[in-house]
């Protein structure tokens, strides 16, 4: 077999595991997220859809296909029809640079010598960027889907989404770029490989990166105590007030994609990847299940702010956002800039 | 007018980082409390002798109903509800119901056709479901409204120690 044939089929079985993945965990969080939420009401959850609800996201799915899907008048089609589709998009590209595990090792087999494949989608040398960008980019679906809906509650939605996210990512990035400065590198697995003992995790070097990377997180991926642009209260539903079925499924999908991602990204960043903390050189199936368990640490914290959380006002979130968290984010970067450019070990 | 004095927070509590994990952890407790969810049809309602659902048939313990058709229950009912056709019988008794039916759509469960039974035929059980794919289904027929008297007991043995008291009591005694 010729190797190159090798390459390509690795690479499709990983691709087709990670966003396997992807779509299968954001599945199951539609369903963890009303589960936590019941269990903490005292209450039991979907329970009549297979064993323990299991097959409630299957259910919803069949629901969600078989609903009419309308148009309101006057909605801008193209725009309308296209929105769904921006806003979960650059959730599924972005999860292609995240690391999951080390390298595996190939057999030698069918006359092709041995090697190792990186379990990542692809290894971008500047992923953090990569996934920066692109993970901006859906905000355009968030606007584009309360502008086209000819609304003013999702025009509303979209905006407040825009001007939050805006805000926000100002801090993400200006934590993320901390992480970078001490690890020197814009590669995820840089990154990873830059805190290979558990002492060494970024969130013992870098606490205060973690805790407004963490806040901002939430922000990013607009969920409470930050989902200003559902708003029920206020908005009806904010920017998806008037889309339905399918369509209002694909926003729902990439609202989970992103929370995986942005789980995955707080895991690589501050919790050592997909590293096993106290055992070094562990095998690589143990390290993807020590990173699964870190990511769906996340992931529970997600749902477990969102049901323990009131909703903040929006003039408190834009103050918060540009008084409090860009200046803390400011001094942190430069103080760890200047220990990094002396040598200063700040732990 | 009104003055609100607002509580002057703490530093810790202006941070709002502590008071944050303090919720987190109020409501991580709760993940793992009872839950106080009735899973309906699989736990039934709590019923005892005081529930007054829906209206049935006494069938005695020879196997006949004790219904004499004299439609007291008819003319009580407030929602016409009942309609009875009577009949003869060979028993002792001479009259027996040959339809007694029931619109369970229309029978406010009020229980007036128990009060007014002079022959202890007809008595509200627990049973308190009614859900059907008709409305034809939903008008009950002697054969839906017949129960053992054993099943009916514990409303029977109520209404009696009910007439009973009021029967006792010093200012009718």
């Amino acid at each position: 077999m010729n190797p190159l044939l090798r390459d390509i089929l690795v690479w499709l079985v990983k691709a087709g595991v990670v966003y396997g993945g992807l779509l299968g965990v954001a599945a199951g969080m539609t369903l963890a997220e009303r589960k936590v939420s019941a269990w903490m009401q005292y209450r039991h959850g979907p329970n009549r859809v297979g064993p323990w609800g299991l097959l409630q996201p299957i259910a919803d799915g069949v629901k969600f296909i078989f609903k009419e899907s309308l148009t309101p008048d006057g909605a801008n089609r193209w725009l309308f029809r296209f929105a769904p589709a921006i806003a979960a998009v650059p959730a599924m590209m972005t999860v292609a640079v995240i690391p999951f595990g080390p390298a595996v090792p190939l057999p030698d087999s069918w006359g092709v010598p041995a090697a190792f494949t990186n379990l990542s989608v692809t290894d971008l040398d500047i992923g953090l960027m990569y996934l920066l960008a692109i993970g901006g980019l859906s905000i355009y679906g968030v606007i584009l889907g309360g502008w086209a809906s000819n609304s003013k509650f999702s025009l509303l939605g979209g905006l407040r989404a825009s001007a939050q996210m805006i805000s926000y990512e100002l801090t993400l990035i200006l934590t993320i770029l901390a992480v970078v400065a001490l690890s020197g590198s814009l590669s995820l697995r840089g990154v990873v490989e830059a805190q290979p003992d558990f002492w060494e995790w970024n969130v013992f070097h870098q606490p205060l990166a973690f805790v407004l990377f963490s806040i901002a997180a939430f922000a990013e991926t607009n969920r409470h105590p930050f989902d200003f642009a559902e708003c029920e209260p206020e908005l009806v539903s904010g920017f998806h007030t008037e889309y339905s079925s399918m369509r209002f499924a694909l926003f729902a999908l990439g609202e989970y994609c992103a929370m995986v991602v942005m789980a995955s990204l707080w895991t690589t960043l501050f919790l050592g990847g997909y590293k096993v903390p106290f055992w070094e050189n562990a095998p690589w199936f143990v390290c993807v299940a020590a990173f699964c368990a870190k990511t769906s640490l996340f992931l529970f914290l997600y749902l477990w702010v969102r049901w323990t959380l009131p909703r903040f006002r929006f003039d408190q979130l834009m103050h918060l956002g540009w008084k409090v968290f860009l200046p803390l984010a400011l001094v942190n970067l430069f103080l760890t800039g200047a220990a990094v450019s002396y040598g200063v070990d700040l732990w | 007018m009104v003055i609100v004095r607002r509580k002057e927070l703490s530093l810790l509590e202006k941070l709002y980082l502590p008071e944050i994990a303090r919720g987190l952890s109020i409501t991580f407790r709760k993940l793992f409390e009872k839950k106080i969810t009735r899973q309906y049809p699989e736990e039934p309602l709590p019923k005892d002798e005081v529930t007054r659902g829906q209206p049935r048939l006494v069938v005695k313990d020879d196997g006949n109903i004790a219904c004499v058709s004299c439609g007291m229950c008819e003319i009580a009912c407030p929602a016409y509800a009942i309609t009875i056709d009577g009949g003869e019988t060979d028993r002792a008794i001479e009259r027996e119901p040959v339809h007694f039916e029931i619109d369970m759509l229309r029978c406010i469960l009020c229980g007036f056709c128990e009060e007014a039974c002079p022959k202890d035929a007809i008595f509200m059980s627990d049973e308190l479901e009614l859900a059907d794919y008709s409305r034809g289904a939903l008008i009950y027929d002697l054969a839906k409204l017949k129960r053992p008297k054993s099943a009916l007991q514990k409303r029977i043995d109520y209404v009696y120690r009910l007439n009973n008291r009021w029967r006792k009591s010093p200012s009718t005694r």
